[in-house]
């Protein structure tokens, strides 16, 4: 694997040549925040700021995440480790940006590192992948060989428990809800304006956190995301309260991998797998 | 009045203090530490840096009830929900935290209007601050000595708990912590050479190094006025931000709340809970119009309220350091970096 070093100058490179030839008004990746540990995402749009860019194991977002926010025929160069290109092609397929507007900086790497816990991130909470699935430039050089595990190897656990004891296990996870929405609102796939849970009329959830409500906004939230969850893990790492959010999006993966023979984000030509319909699909819940 | 107990004695202390009502202790989860009311006394733990939230859900819940209704054809019937709080004690209060607490007095019982619900709560509970441990590093994010505490400041604790290789040690600072502590028998009489190492290691407290700068409340008031227009300055600073409501939930100062009414058939609660600053539908109107509809709006409003507005209507700073916005943010906004480089503007 490219050193991290290495992928920070190659990064730097990029985006001042970028810049300065005009080609995008803006580089989205990592920059300084208040100590080495805790780097910030950067928008970077003159080619001063492009000695504030950084990249380092802390370096965990997913971009993406800022992607739809500018206006359409905005030229941006975003980069993207393994999951966040998952996540920049789903919204290409959902047409939430255009694959024009886009100069994909990729990243191979492993072994990057929750910043609160510093524990390697792997399996457990994400897809684990080491490649880019799109990109236009490699910041590093592709990583061959690397066996990270299966990212459904998690729900051992919970596809052991009956429909009773998964239901206590989430409503007693869901106890700890604060409802500060870190979550919806670190997911890039969560661009709805406005969320379900905003929507005044009618009232889908209880607007003071209630149980019920708990359930009603994860529940809801999880199914929205059925078949578009790229598995990067950051809602789970944006809580707070440390709530294994990962758990129930891998589980709706895995049932989404076996009914439509297709992951998230992993090719441009795909259609989401919950709006295309073929004769081939599963009826398996039908039955 | 100084009054100790040893180490190994923890279990019996907290006995103790349950059998006087509700306590609340830190407690360790799967990851973080936090404070809840222990039915367990074996639960309670003092090894921890501080706990991931704030102990203001004591006083100031994050869902509370006021009203209870029934829908009727002709009337509706209602009765306020009553206010019983029990004498219960917070054990375990870092000082930053214990400060917090004399912060949101101003606003729940000094301006003007009692707050009964906050008012009830506190009231009847007793705090019982505990120190840092000075031979641990301060949190990067941590920075109380900007606002003036200390390690081991005792401002806003009732009683002040001090830990050493042996004992626990714990002085009473108001009137109503040296009645509890008279009360609890499980506590022996603390000697000359207590108070001796309480002093010392209180001194010792001071040593602790928390981020730092020279702040002073009504120019860092005046400054941010200054800077409110600089639009270049906030849309820079909260390019990151999300827009969610970690920092707020977690912050110790924060004190806004919504009020609705939830009912089910015919049956409802009238309920307040909280609320933040830098949701979306804050401040959206009924009309549809939104004041403040930029993430930067809404962070310039979180930054200004607690360092400009509240010294000009309650005369102090509404933060205290204790770094909680800055370590829960998804993207580490960090409002200290952010008040530091709005100073040199
Ligand atoms: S649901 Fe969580 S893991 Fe899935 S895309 Fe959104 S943030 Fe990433
Ligand atoms: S981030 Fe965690 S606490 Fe916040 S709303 Fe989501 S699950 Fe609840
Ligand atoms: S500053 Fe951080 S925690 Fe606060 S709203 Fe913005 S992203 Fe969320
Ligand atoms: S603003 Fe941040 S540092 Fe200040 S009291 Fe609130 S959580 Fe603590």
């Amino acid at each position: 694997m490219t050193a991290m070093k290495k992928i920070e100058e190659n990064l730097r490179k990029e985006a001042k040549r970028l810049l300065e030839g005009g080609e995008v008004s803006v580089v989205l990746a990592y920059g300084r925040g208040y100590d080495e540990n805790h780097p910030m995402p950067f928008a970077a749009r003159t080619v001063e700021d492009v000695d504030s860019l950084v990249f380092n194991e802390y370096c965990t977002f997913n971009l993406a995440r800022y992607l739809p926010k500018y206006p359409p025929k905005t030229k941006i160069a975003v980069a993207v480790k393994a999951a966040d290109s998952r996540a920049v092609v789903q919204l290409i397929q959902e047409e939430k940006v255009r694959r024009e507007d886009l100069v994909i900086l990729g990243i191979p790497v492993t072994g990057m590192k929750d910043q609160k816990t510093g524990e390697v991130i792997d399996n457990k909470t994400t897809c684990n992948m080491a490649n880019p699935v799109l990109y236009d430039i490699l910041l590093g050089d592709e990583i061959h060989g690397f066996k990270g595990g299966s990212p459904y190897d998690v729900l051992a656990e919970l596809e052991g428990m009956d429909h009773d004891a998964r239901m206590a296990f989430w409503k007693k996870e869901f106890e700890k809800c604060i409802r500060c929405f870190a979550c919806r609102k670190a997911c890039p796939m969560c661009y709805c304006d406005p969320c379900f849970m905003d929507a005044s009329r009618p009232r889908w959830a209880d607007k003071s956190p209630t149980p019920d409500g708990h359930l009603m906004y994860h529940l809801t939230r999880f199914y929205h995301l059925a078949g578009r969850c790229i598995d990067c893990g950051e809602c789970s790492r944006a809580c707070p309260v440390d709530i294994p959010l990962y758990l129930f999006h891998k589980k709706l993966a895995k049932e989404c991998e076996d009914m439509f023979q297709q992951a998230a984000g992993m090719k441009i030509e795909d259609k989401p797998a919950m709006v295309n319909y073929g004769n081939q699909d599963s009826d398996e819940m039908l039955k | 009045m100084l009054k100790k107990i040893a180490l190994e004695k923890l279990g019996d202390l907290v006995s103790a203090l349950m059998e006087k009502g509700p306590l609340y202790a830190p407690v360790k989860g799967e990851k973080a530490v936090d404070f809840q009311e222990i039915t367990n006394p074996a639960d309670v733990i003092l090894d921890f840096y501080n706990t991931a939230m704030s102990p203001k859900f004591a006083f100031f819940p994050q869902s509370e009830d006021l009203i209870r209704y029934r829908l009727g054809k002709e009337a509706t019937e209602s009765e306020a929900v009553s206010l019983d709080a029990k004498p219960s004690v917070i054990l375990g209060v870092r000082p930053c935290d214990a400060k917090s607490f004399e912060i949101m007095d101003r606003h729940f019982l000094g301006a003007g209007i009692i707050d009964p619900y906050w008012n009830d709560k506190r009231e009847k509970t007793t705090i019982i601050g505990y120190a840092f441990d000075p031979s641990t590093a301060a949190d990067p994010a941590d920075f109380y000595n900007t606002l003036g505490i200390s390690a081991s400041d005792t401002a806003g604790s009732d009683i002040f708990m001090i830990r050493t290789d042996k004992h626990l040690l714990f002085k009473g600072i108001t009137e109503k912590g040296d009645r509890l502590l008279k009360e609890l028998s499980v506590l022996e009489a603390g000697s000359k050479t207590d108070e001796k190492t309480f002093e010392d290691k209180a001194k010792k407290g001071g040593e602790v190094k928390t981020r730092f700068m020279e702040i002073q409340d009504k120019a860092v008031a005046g400054k941010l006025v200054q800077v409110f227009n600089n639009k270049e300055f906030w849309e820079k600073a909260t390019a990151a931000c999300i827009s969610c409501g970690a920092c707020t939930f977690v912050c110790p100062t924060c004190y806004c709340f919504d009020i609705s009414d939830e009912t089910l058939f015919r049956d409802g609660v009238r309920k307040r809970f909280w609320d933040a600053c830098m949701f979306t539908d804050f401040t959206l109107e009924a009309s549809g119009h939104n004041p403040r509809p930029r993430i930067f709006q809404r962070y310039r409003q979180k930054v200004c309220h607690k360092y400009s507005y509240h010294v000009d209507k309650y005369g102090c700073i509404s933060c205290v350091g204790c770094g909680r916005c800055t370590r829960s943010c998804p993207v580490n906004i960090d409002i200290y970096s952010i008040i530091e480089s709005a100073s040199k503007l």
